[in-house]
């Protein structure tokens, strides 16, 4: 390793270290808490880890330094009214809303009354109490996940705010979705938030939990760091839905690390719009025969975007199934980055693991680096994967314009079809109609 | 209406298009016919504006303007209409939402007000009731899946919504069994009015039993090389191409 690289590692200690003891030092005598010991025993295992470098296998495509050499402040809360706060609602989604601005819950303007029978949420500081779910807790932050060097889990241990706990009871399905809304409203400082949440689908239930990211200024430079961990326990379902729609300027790191019992399905939804470099890892561990994996990733990059997709899903038992599906645009000088890795164990006989990476590189200047990265040592197995790579089918734009469409709403109509391959699979049409309609104004602001 | 006055095309310097001269009138049906390789579908694609084609001689007049001159699109909103003979699949976008982009595109171009999506949604539903189309086929994806005669339904369905002045409709019927053959005649038969026209490109006799055609035009070595009513279609279909073939080669020889 080398001295810069050292350094560059100290220099932001220092600042974390900093900002830790701050923290400590507010904690006036609740530093007997469990929730304490838990975020000291991250930030004691942050100060071990080394940061990664492209030098790491895992971190080749995307460079974290300009990530963290800048020294954040924990967001304030805004004064953000309802009508301003209201703009960033999905139309006709009712939904128990989380607002959080700038990292910082907003009680005001969450609606969390409206919990649906079947669904409880509870602060991490809480369930921290509870013997049962604390284990449950502790198992899934020790989950590595498919991400070697990846201190940013402990720094968001260390630093979450506002973690939540979303538990189902057994055998309940519940429509209606939990929606954490985050939101950036810094301009002149730099803000980091570390939004957290442990889902656990109890045996035969089914929910979903939507997280979507948002900024009020285009420019704002911030860092949001989230984790998230989704334990699925059998025959239970989990929609997890990540939306990010960040500032043109932000950082976005993503962890999220599923553990799967028998039967059970975990489906996570990705669309990656916003953000300046943007890190999305996840990892799937199936623990029980039938269980089911779904990934769907979406994004758009345009003038200097770099928008990093990593999953990993780890068949070690048989008969189960995962399903990856990730389209994307690249346009300008934006980058992206996919790097699925399947790993059927030599005990996973009859797996079926399917991936799809298509992307659409529409400048010279544009790249997108796509690595498969399947390693099979089982024999009874269908396995399969596809990347590729293109540009906008010439046969399809002219059908388009005989129809009537300009040159420009052919092309901006293609590029909307090819990510809304991926977004029909949604389940609330509410989502598929903003996502759709946001990919919409960002084709049409070039 | 339309006017094609000695119509030359090449492509990649091959001679395609000979010289072809036409006259569509208001409310009139045309049935262009010939063996394979005749210039057909280069004659279509060339009047719908495919760019890979030479145009080296000839004029296309439609409504007092230059066709040849305007780009794809315009083509569109001026109320042309192809129907393509391999309509392409589009996943990911729904008919409903595609035929919504394409009505509005085309009230926007003549300078009309934009219809609310609700309208619009009214209109096409109206449409698709009168081709008797199920309306679950608004909302799935642009031709993704479909069967060869959902296909050719879906663009009869395109047409009837967009309400072009001339539809040209491109080998449509090739390959359709004869039930989807009469979804597609009933529906030009539905749309047939005293100022809409036809010009039906076909290598088949068998869809002009279900539209009947005006004109019957066949094309052989890039040049329309005989005219006659519906007849002529049937005298083909009984006698094959091989007698215009033998006519036309004696006199060129």
């Amino acid at each position: 390793m080398s001295i810069i690289s050292k350094d560059r590692d100290s220099n932001t200690k220092e600042w974390i270290k900093a900002l830790f003891q701050t923290y400590e030092a507010g904690l006036n005598g609740q530093s007997n808490q469990p929730i304490a010991a838990f975020k000291k025993s991250a930030f004691d295992q942050l100060m071990t880890e080394e940061f990664p470098t492209r030098r790491d296998e895992d971190w080749k495509y995307t460079n974290v330094a300009p990530i963290i050499k800048e020294a954040y402040k924990f967001g304030t809360p805004s004064d953000l009214s309802q009508n301003e706060f209201d703009q960033f609602l999905f139309e006709g989604l009712d939904a128990v809303i989380v607002a959080i601005v700038n990292g910082v819950l907003d009680k005001n303007l969450s609606k969390l009354d409206r919990m649906p029978t079947g669904l409880n949420m509870m602060t991490v500081a809480d369930a921290l109490q509870d013997e049962e779910i604390s284990s449950k807790i502790q198992n899934l932050v020790d989950q590595k996940g498919g991400t070697d060097k990846n201190p940013f889990l402990r720094m968001n241990r260390a630093f979450a705010q506002h973690g939540y706990v979303i538990i189902s009871d057994k055998n309940a399905h519940v429509e209606k979705p939990i929606h954490f809304i985050h939101i950036n409203t810094g301009i002149n400082e730099t803000y980091f938030s570390h939004p957290q949440l442990f889902m656990i689908g109890s045996k035969s239930s089914e929910f979903s939990v939507i997280e979507s990211y948002h900024s009020t200024n285009n420019d704002a430079k911030y860092f949001t760091n989230a984790a998230n961990y989704i334990q699925v326990e059998d025959n239970a379902h989990v929609h997890h839905y990540r939306l990010q729609f960040e500032s043109k300027s932000a950082y976005q790191i993503t962890n999220s690390i599923a553990i799967q019992a028998r039967d059970s399905v975990y489906s996570n939804y990705s669309v990656d719009l916003g953000g300046r470099i943007v890190r999305n890892n996840i990892s799937t561990e199936h623990m029980g025969p039938g269980v089911n994996t779904h990934y769907y990733g979406a994004y758009l990059g345009l003038d200097n975007q770099h928008i990093d997709n990593q999953t990993f899903i780890d068949h070690a038992v048989p008969h189960c199934e995962s399903n990856e599906m990730y389209k994307g645009i690249l346009s300008d000088k934006a980058r992206g980055v996919f790097n699925g890795k399947v790993l059927v164990r030599q005990d996973a006989q009859k797996t079926n693991a399917y991936q799809q990476n298509a992307s659409l590189v529409l400048s010279d200047t544009a790249v997108m680096d796509a690595k498969p990265q399947l390693e099979i040592y089982a024999d009874d197995v269908k396995c399969s994967h596809g990347a590729t790579i293109g540009q906008l089918d010439q046969e399809s734009v002219f059908y388009l314009k005989s129809r009537g469409l300009s040159d420009e709403g052919a092309k901006n109509l293609l590029q909307k079809a090819f990510i809304g391959d991926v977004i029909l699979n949604f389940r609330f049409q509410p989502i598929i109609d903003k996502v759709l309609a946001m990919v919409d104004a960002k084709l049409s602001k070039k | 209406m339309l006017k094609i006055k000695d119509l030359k095309v090449s492509i990649e310097g091959k001679v395609i298009l000979n010289g072809i001269n036409l006259e569509v009138k208001p409310g009139e049906i045309h049935a262009i016919m010939g063996p394979n390789g005749s210039g057909k579908s280069t004659l279509a694609n060339v009047l719908a504006g495919r760019d890979e084609y030479e145009i080296t001689e000839g004029t296309v007049d439609f409504f007092g303007k230059d066709l040849l001159d305007m780009d794809v699109d315009e083509r569109s909103h001026a109320g042309l209409f192809l129907a393509f003979q391999y309509p392409v699949e589009i996943p990911g976008v729904t008919n409903a939402t595609f035929l919504k982009s394409a009505v509005n595109a085309g009230r926007e171009a003549r300078g009309e007000e934009e219809l609310k999506p609700i309208e619009i949604l009214k209109l096409i539903k109206a449409k698709a009731a009168m081709l008797d189309i199920d309306p679950s086929f608004l909302k799935r994806s642009l031709n993704e899946g479909f069967s060869g005669g959902e296909k050719k339904r879906n663009e009869m369905l395109q047409m009837a919504v967009l309400e072009p002045k001339l539809g040209i409709l491109d080998e449509t019927d090739s390959g359709l069994d004869i039930d989807a053959l009469k979804v597609v005649a009933e529906s030009v038969n539905a749309l047939r009015s005293p100022d809409r026209s036809f010009v039906v490109v076909t290598h088949y006799q068998r869809l002009l039993d279900h539209i009947v055609p005006d004109y019957v035009h066949v094309l052989y070595n890039g040049r329309i090389v005989k005219s006659g009513d519906k007849n002529l279609a049937i005298e083909l279909e009984e006698k094959g191409y091989d007698w215009i073939k033998e006519e036309v080669d004696a006199i060129t020889a």
